[in-house]
């Protein structure tokens, strides 16, 4: 026991005191972080308002564009689009998004430009020499028969490559010609939105409780778990790869079979790593949940935020369990691998089948996030070699009946312990075998002579 | 059989190891003795290393015993045992402490016991500044004493070495036979495995030849000389080719640089061939019994065997 511990010390230890795990252990969440945010923040940097020149001989798009393009329109038309999630906020939250709409919105100075008398080509001629000036940053030229939905508007800016501005002018444009055109022909504004307003869908998952929740968060949370197992299984299983090969090739193997029994050994390499990965996805999950919490604390996006599946101390338990099945489960063949082979390279070939395993599991996922209850989510989340991924993601999804939850871990800790049975009995006899890979028959051959 | 006594340490009994068809080692049985060095010898792929393995306790043979002290090899006994293995390594990117401590703490050793033992040991092979130093920034004679030292550091009571000296330079070579021969002391065994013979016979007190899997000869080294025989003669002088040219007398002459090689007829004895030389007027300025190196036997016997 005290060699085990030996064992399992010095492979924590090879893995946890790297830099290499550090930086990925701490940066990884920084890095998803920044990803996230910076484009956010970058896109939230604006210069000063957009002045435009407005030419409107038709007098009559001029005064609906100003009203478009007001706070209070452009927040209204915001949250429109967000859909139906944010109905039903408080007045608070209300009041809250209204100022971070407002920060968000483009800030736009109409300048009429006097039309009487003018051609369109001295219209133009005036606005550009008010750009020339500085006095604008842009025009737009309405053109008389503004009615006509063959005619051009014309707009012209120097902050022209300003998509987000160009993308808020449209609209309101679009909305201010539409509501000329209505006018003009005799239509009642208001009961065309009426009319046109769309189909109000209320959409919410129901648990088995018959309590309903939110899904549009589930998807994004189940992929989230599912992505974060799948590389930390990747990570690790290579990593025990790397270490039995590195000790075999360097014939370390024989100075240690001469210390520790084999069993010892191998079970020791696989505890060791497996904690130091534990400790990677607990930092992780960690600090994945308190970034949700936070988020969901401090910014508005906290609306959002509440369609996120409630994430229980049960979950997360299970997540860890899921973890450590599926590394024992892929870690014993990943030591069984590196022990028939005789260098990293022709190891990294033989890694490709339970690498493919891996990946099919994540493909399965999206199957399963999709219909947590269907047939195929069934299996997939019961199935050894699969389940470590795709149940944490069923779980997360739509809680699975117990019962279910206990047999794949069943399974899966059965398939754990022929594993592991297995490859120790192929581990002590290939580890010492050198010069050329052992074949399939002669593994066979060492499990039966053992 | 060989027969039991006070001294003897490791008795390997009637051992035999099969991989699938092959037999690796054959019917083989030594007795090593406590504070003497036992000479492992054999050519290459005769068996040592299979034989060595199964008395690490790496793995077991098929039939016969291997004891320790009247107890049968066990993964117990390994704390017992240092193996400094033929082909040697330690982890490339680790310090060379680390992997000291490491290897002691698979031995049983406890930390503060392994962290004396290295700083001495360090000191005596010259190595303290190399402490924190990774494997990879160590020459590979700086390495192989690293790799000793990871053998002796739980003061083992039987010492194996297999090839301890391939790839080490002249002087690291004496520096380590120095090393191994103040380790052994009354109470230390040593196992010594080669192919080298020379080496063999300046460290070793018994011997066991092996070849094709099976047992050559074996005994004290001293025995094994003289039992072999002494029918070669270094001559010098002058004058000597009337008597040496007598086949009665002499089978062959073999000349060396600066004297003759001569092997005795069948039935002769050197102080014959003398008293030939000296009454036939012949000047005799050398007259030696030249005993057979230990190389001389080994390839006598293991061409016998190949014959």
């Amino acid at each position: 026991m005290r060699k085990f511990l030996a064992v399992v010390k010095h492979e924590y230890r090879k893995v946890v005191f790297k830099w290499s795990f550090l930086i990925g252990t701490l940066l990884m969440p920084v890095i998803l972080l920044v990803v996230s945010v910076i484009p956010l923040i970058i896109f939230s940097i604006k210069g000063g308002p957009t002045r435009i020149a407005v030419a409107d001989p038709t007098g009559a798009v001029l005064p609906r564009l100003e009203q478009n393009l007001s706070t209070a329109r452009l927040l209204e038309r915001a949250r429109q689009a967000s859909g139906d999630q944010l109905k039903n906020i408080s007045a608070d939250q209300q009041e809250r998004m209204h100022q971070s709409a407002a920060q968000f919105m483009q800030d736009f100075v109409i300048v009429p430009v006097a039309t009487a008398g003018q051609s369109e080509t001295d219209l133009r001629a005036d606005m550009f020499r008010m750009i020339e000036k500085d006095e604008v940053d842009g025009y737009l030229l309405i053109p008389s028969n503004a009615d006509d939905p063959e005619v051009k508007f014309e707009f012209r800016s120097r902050k022209g490559s300003d998509f987000i501005s160009n993308d808020t002018l449209i609209d309101a444009l679009n909305a201010s010609v539409r509501s000329v055109r209505l006018a003009n022909a005799n239509i009642d504004e208001a009961q065309v939105a009426n009319l046109s307003s769309k189909v109000n869908l209320d959409s919410k998952g129901i648990d088995e409780s018959g309590a309903e929740k939110d899904t549009s968060g589930t998807f994004a949370a189940s992929f989230a778990i599912g992505l974060m197992i799948y590389l930390t299984l990747v990570i690790y299983g290579q990593a025990i790869m790397g270490a039995v090969v590195e000790e075999k090739e360097t014939r370390i193997a024989e100075i240690l079979f001469s210390s520790a029994r084999p069993f010892e050994l191998m079970m020791g390499k696989l505890v060791g790593v497996g904690l130091a990965g534990l400790t990677q996805f607990s930092i992780w999950l960690g600090s994945a949940l308190i970034l949700i919490s936070a988020a969901a604390l401090q910014t508005d996006l906290g609306p959002l935020m509440e369609t996120l599946p409630t994430i229980t101390p049960f979950m997360v338990l299970m997540f860890v369990g899921y973890f450590l099945i599926g590394f024992f489960l892929y870690a014993s063949l990943f030591a069984l691998i590196g022990s028939m082979v005789t260098t990293v390279q022709e190891g990294g070939q033989f890694a490709f089948p339970p690498v493919l395993i891996m990946l099919s599991a994540f493909y399965f996922c999206f199957a399963v996030i999709r219909d947590p209850g269907s047939n195929v989510s069934f299996w997939v989340s019961i199935a050894p070699f699969l389940a470590p991924i795709t149940m944490p993601v069923r779980i997360l999804a739509e809680m699975p009946p117990l019962w279910q939850i206990a047999l794949s871990f069943v399974v899966n800790i059965a398939a754990i312990i022929a594993l592991v049975w297995f490859a120790a009995r192929v581990y002590r006899v290939g580890m010492l075998m050198y010069g050329k890979r052992a074949t399939i028959a002669e593994m066979l051959k060492w499990v039966r002579q053992s | 059989m060989p027969q039991p006594s006070a001294d003897v340490t490791i008795r390997v009994s009637n051992i035999t190891k099969r991989f699938g068809d092959f037999t690796a080692v054959r019917d083989l049985s030594f007795d090593v003795h406590a504070g003497r060095v036992f000479g492992f010898l054999g050519p290459n792929g005769a068996g040592k290393t299979t034989t060595i393995r199964m008395i690490v306790g790496i793995t077991a043979p098929d039939e016969g015993t291997i004891t320790l002290n009247g107890e049968k090899i066990s993964h117990k006994l390994q704390n017992r045992i240092g193996y400094l293995p033929e082909e040697r390594g330690l982890y490339k990117k680790m310090r060379v402490v680390d992997q000291l401590r490491y290897f002691a703490a698979l031995k049983g050793v406890d930390r503060s016991d392994a962290d004396k033992r290295i700083d001495d040991w360090l000191g005596r092979m010259e190595l303290s500044e190399w402490k924190r130093k990774k494997t990879t920034d160590l020459s590979k004679g700086m390495q192989q004493k690293v790799q000793f030292i990871a053998t002796v550091l739980h003061d083992p009571a039987v010492l194996i070495l297999d090839e301890p000296f391939s790839g080490l330079d002249p002087i690291n070579v004496e520096f380590l036979i120095g090393v191994i021969d103040e380790y052994r002391t009354a109470d230390k065994t040593i196992i010594f495995s080669t192919h080298l013979m020379s080496t063999a016979e300046k460290l070793c007190k018994d011997i066991i030849l092996i070849n094709k899997a099976e047992k050559v000869l074996g005994g004290s080294l001293r025995e094994i000389k003289e039992s072999y025989g002494k029918n070669l003669v270094a001559v010098r002088g002058t004058n000597l080719n009337g008597v040496l040219n007598d086949r009665s007398l002499v089978a062959r002459t073999i000349h060396n640089a600066d004297e003759l090689e001569v092997e005795l007829a069948q039935g002769i004895g050197s102080g014959a061939l003398l008293r030939k030389l000296v009454d036939s007027k012949a000047e005799v300025t050398k007259f030696e019994e030249i005993e057979p190196s230990l190389n001389d036997i080994f390839i006598d016997k293991v061409k016998g065997a190949d014959a």
